[in-house]
């Protein structure tokens, strides 16, 4: 494989390109011969595809879909259900964290919301923890090894915010190290990432999360969870005090 | 009935077949697809008010992997992996015909169960859906280049189970 252009012919083939960047795509593809097999293979791919079974929605389901459509209120139960996220247990906010998924769109606009869509993401797909361990001498390394920042560590078990891991996620578009604590049945995630001068919202709700972003040093941190305003409060106070 | 409900039946349901067709690939199972599309539908509906753009399929089908990430577990937990397949009625005049096309049909569909999901979702989304990249991404959850590498990756991927054989 000597060719560098192979997705971008791939993205030409798909009708991902337009203007000069179809033009260039389109001369590369004339005379490589690495990018003319692949468009052969792309185009018989598609064409076997085509024969593939396209499932229809039976009858039965779409009955019943309409029949249970039917017993929701009138009423729009959007309010219940986000007190539901913020107030209740897990279940109820990796449930909120899959229509939250949804809603967002790719590009969050703000950093309250970045930090909110990753902690559903990673609430959704059951992938809070990448380390787990409730040992600070563990969890430090692998963050420093993994999210190239080496956050500070600490348990606040004797509080009743015990220290259950950590992942490296993404906080608009850059990596961020994630310190994961767990209170009661609700979660906690203490983002932080290394300050780039960006200007930080200081404290609200996102999505239906208490979000309280800071910047302490040259390290931003943003903790995020779907715990009870109080609660929150006392996390954000312990690790803020752990920092100074 | 109610305004929500008018335009949730003039804007998703119309992706019902959509929605179906993505929880089958997925989780492989007509009974797990029926209980994934029927809450994904509910999930839709209750979410609908917060819903502003205009991509409505897009938006369905985000939600409808959501359910199947959140039944995955449960699944597994059953130890249910296999491919079930179902009777389908062979609309060719020609008997003989008709079960050569099915028989190709089931193999390929065996090929495509064969691929990880991960790599399974961006294909079925690209070639069956006909969904954009920015939208695949937007259903998945990754980037853009993750889409396209895992694209290309899938079909480099089928084309080797083909050889294989089965």
């Amino acid at each position: 494989m000597n060719c560098t252009e192979p997705l971008q012919t791939q993205a030409y083939l798909d009708g991902e390109l337009n203007g000069t960047q179809a033009q260039a795509a389109e001369a590369h593809l004339q005379t490589c011969e690495e990018c003319q097999a692949l468009a052969a293979q792309i185009a018989d791919l598609s064409d076997a595809l085509r024969k593939a079974t396209r499932y229809r929605a039976p009858q039965a389901l779409r009955s019943r879909i309409l029949a249970r459509l039917d017993r929701e209120p009138v009423r729009s139960s959007a309010r219940s259900f986000w007190f539901g996220a913020a107030s209740g247990t897990m279940v109820s906010a990796i449930a909120a964290a899959a229509i939250i998924l949804a809603i967002v769109p790719p590009a969050a606009t703000t950093l309250a919301q970045s930090v909110a869509q990753a902690h559903a993401r990673a609430l959704t797909d059951g992938q809070t923890i990448a380390v787990a361990s409730s040992n600070h001498h563990t969890v430090k390394p692998w963050l420093a090894a993994h999210a190239g920042l080496s956050p500070p560590v600490a348990d606040f078990a004797s509080q009743g915010f015990v220290l259950a891991g950590g992942r490296v996620d993404e906080v608009a578009g850059r990596p961020a190290a994630v310190m994961v604590y767990h209170h009661g049945n609700h979660e906690l995630d203490l983002f932080a990432w290394p300050d780039r001068g960006s200007h930080l919202p200081s404290s609200g709700m996102s999505y239906g999360f208490r979000i309280r972003v800071w910047k302490s040093g040259d390290v931003d941190f943003a903790a995020v969870s779907d715990v009870d305003a109080q609660a929150f409060q006392k996390f954000v106070e312990l690790v803020q005090a752990e920092r100074e | 009935m109610d305004d929500r409900r008018r335009r949730f039946e003039a804007q998703a349901l119309p992706h019902l077949d959509a929605a179906y067709s993505l929880a089958r690939w997925l989780s492989r199972s007509p009974a797990d697809a029926d209980d994934i599309v029927q809450d994904a539908m509910l999930r839709a509906f209750r979410a609908f008010d917060g819903f502003r753009g205009t991509d409505a399929k897009a938006w369905l089908l985000a939600i409808v992997r959501n359910c199947w990430l959140s039944a995955g577990t449960a699944a597994r937990r059953r130890g249910h992996t296999s491919l079930e397949d179902e009777n389908l009625v062979a609309d060719g005049a020609d008997p003989e015909e008709a079960a050569i096309q099915e028989g190709a049909r089931r193999r390929l569909d065996a090929m495509i169960s064969r691929l990880p999901a991960e790599f399974r979702e961006i294909l079925i989304l690209r070639e069956m859906e006909d969904m954009s990249y920015r939208e695949i991404a937007q259903i998945t959850g990754v980037p853009i280049g993750t889409v396209m590498s895992r694209l290309a990756r899938s079909r480099t991927m089928l084309r080797e189970i083909a050889m294989e054989g089965p």
